[in-house]
């Protein structure tokens, strides 16, 4: 049959997707098994494979260090809301960009893709200031109004876009003649027709709020307000030196749901990516 | 139900007119079908019956309301689209049953029109199956079922057997035929397929070029073309064209004199188009002599293309032909059954 490998081209090939693997899977499995591993041991050379002494007692200090829960919790919710919002947003965007006429439409949606082109870092500055003046410092709003009207927005509003431009323009008009307006065309027949390209920006914004650094260690300041990444940097000693063990469980803890996500939506991730052309 | 007219109907898009002026008076109940080629404006001009594109200039009415600038749910109307536009989420019931719902009618009454809708159509095993799970033809159906619960004042379709294989086609003419008089709705059928408009219509409009080339029943349309247009475009094989003038012997044309009906007697001598449908050569040992270039059994029929003189045409013989090409045979028209056309206009001579 065409396309058929031969045996020996397949154990090649898989010989070789295994090599290439290790990059990516030893670091998570050194996370994993040093989280677990006395502090002496995690840079023991050559490294155990499998922990010779296993000590979960780090998974409590991590609690008993830090309010970690309230960090993940901070975690789990602003990027629930940043996740919601952007979709909500983007969906209404792309769909506006892609099927509503309006005078220089494309060229405004070249100036909103033109987001894009600039590093968050330039613009943390202006941010800061803005919202020092709107009194939002120490407080999660700017983590949540960043991404939602920022970069990961119009990354989000682009793919939807190029989902709703292929979206059959005679659903639209079976649906107008059905009786609905603008807004019911989009809400019920567009948006839940959409659901690759929506689980696809969920993800990508979910993972993208979820590792945010530098504006939780610009805008935040007291440990209860504090998201897992800007978290993972505070289990130090008193010299300074990192608790790697202590680190490497609060890690593993904040990996977990990224794994979970990426586990049961990897098929409407592949097909997000798909949908828009793009690769990862 | 409802006539529907239209009155100097135009549409430009921007500079560029594409529809020039319109007029079509639809009786109630009456299915009237829009044919012509590709880029004449008839699914234009069904669009802007739908309230789906705007009407640059005149007048629609359905009944007697004027429905230029009404919305398409404000127009009372129902369209069958070219690719079924069903919402592909949802199940066929809820297709079928998605406009009443959204007007507000009752679960109950939309249960009962839908099921009275899918027992016409024979989808009544189908009602929680989803599009994707259909073939074209049952897909086909459930568009018209979402049609017609609705009990519009018109049913509106877009080309809606395009996408069908043949067999299938043949199949879904019938019924859309019937669904018709069963319901008696006034209909308006789009499609560029000839055949199509010639066992489905009550009346055909013929389109070209955004112009109204001419209106009629089928077989008026079909034994009285007003213009070579429509003689050329109704009826399959083509009907044949063959230039030349007319002479007091006849109709002189390349290298033929072909006999006039008396109808033509009247006219001035000047350069003519004679006009012959394939079926109206007869097989005759004293007729016309024609050169063989192809032989094409059809079973119930046998095309035969020839050279008539230096004009190459088309002849459909009921008799198995067993000539070869190259070989001559005798044809003669059918005089009763010609039609002269005007060399220069076009237009209907005779």
């Amino acid at each position: 049959m065409r396309g058929e490998l031969s045996p020996g081209a397949k154990v090649a090939i898989y010989g070789l997707m295994s090599v290439l693997l290790i990059p990516f899977v030893f670091p998570t499995w050194w996370m994993i098994t040093s989280s677990v591993k006395p502090i002496s041991d995690i840079f023991a050379f050559p490294p155990d494979l499998i922990p010779r002494r296993v000590d979960f007692s780090t998974y409590a200090q991590v609690f008993e260090l830090q309010p970690f829960a309230r960090q993940y919790w901070n975690s789990a919710y602003i990027a629930a809301v940043v996740t919601a919002g952007t979709m909500l947003f983007s969906s209404m965007a792309g769909y506006a960009f892609a099927r509503i006429r309006f005078p220089f439409a494309n060229a405004l949606f070249m100036v909103v893709l033109l987001g894009l082109l600039i590093p968050s870092e330039v613009t943390i500055v202006p941010l800061f200031q803005m919202f020092l003046a709107w009194d939002m410092i120490n407080t999660h709003w700017p983590l949540i109004l960043v991404p939602i009207f920022g970069a990961p927005s119009v990354f989000a509003t682009f793919v939807m876009r190029q989902f709703f431009i292929a979206l059959p323009a005679e659903l639209e008009e079976a649906a107008r003649v059905d009786g609905l307006g603008r807004f019911k065309i989009f809400w019920t027949i567009a948006l839940p027709l959409a659901r690759p390209a929506l689980a696809a920006v969920g993800i990508f914004t979910f993972l993208h709020s979820w590792n945010l650094y530098l504006e939780p260690i610009v805008f935040l300041s007291s440990p209860e307000m504090f998201t897992l990444p800007q978290a993972l940097t505070q289990y130090t000693d008193a010299y300074g030196g990192a608790m790697w063990n202590i680190q490497l469980a609060a890690a593993t803890l904040t990996a977990v749901p990224v794994l979970i996500v990426f586990i049961i939506a990897q098929k409407q991730f592949v097909e997000g990516l798909a949908h828009t052309g793009l690769k990862g | 139900m409802a006539s529907v007219t239209l009155s100097n109907v135009q549409k430009s898009y921007g500079k560029t007119a594409v529809i020039h002026g319109v007029d079509v008076e639809i009786a109630d109940g009456e299915f009237v079908v829009l044919v012509g080629p590709s880029g004449c404006g008839k699914s234009t001009l069904l669009r802007m019956i739908a309230g789906l594109e705007t009407i640059t200039g005149g007048e629609v009415l359905i009944g007697d309301r004027v429905v230029n600038d009404l919305e398409p749910k404000d127009r009372d109307i129902a369209m069958v689209f070219q690719n079924y536009a069903l919402y592909p989420h949802m199940t066929v019931a809820a297709n079928m049953g998605f406009s009443l719902e959204h007007r507000g009618t009752s679960k109950a009454e939309i249960g009962k029109r839908v099921k009275w809708a899918a027992e016409i159509l024979g989808l009544s095993e189908m009602l929680e199956r989803y599009p994707r799970q259909l073939s074209g033809g049952q897909r086909q159906r459930v568009a018209m079922g979402r049609a017609i619960v609705r009990d519009p004042q018109v049913f509106l379709f877009d080309e809606p057997l395009s996408n069908l294989d043949a067999k299938l086609r043949v199949v879904m003419r019938g019924e859309i035929k019937s669904l018709h008089q069963r319901l008696k709705t006034t209909t308006i059928y789009v499609t560029h397929d000839q055949i199509e408009a010639m066992t489905m219509a009550d009346k055909i409009v013929v389109l070209n070029g955004g112009r109204v080339e001419q209106i009629g029943a089928p077989l008026d349309l079909y034994d009285r073309p007003a213009n070579k247009f429509v003689a050329g475009f109704i009826g399959s094989p083509a009907m044949n064209f063959i230039p030349g003038e007319i002479t007091a012997n006849g109709f002189a044309a390349d290298g033929v004199l072909l006999p006039l009906p008396e109808t033509a007697h009247d006219l001035s001598p000047r350069p003519m188009l004679y006009g012959i449908r394939p079926e109206h050569f007869a097989l005759t040992s004293d007729g016309i002599a024609a050169t063989v270039e192809l032989v094409e059994p059809m079973g119930s029929e046998t095309q035969v293309t020839m050279l008539l003189g230096g004009t190459p045409v088309i002849g459909a013989f009921r008799e198995r032909v067993r000539a070869e090409p190259g070989e001559t045979i005798h044809v003669r028209p059918e005089i009763a059954s010609v039609h002269l056309f005007d060399g220069d206009s076009g237009r209907r001579a005779n």
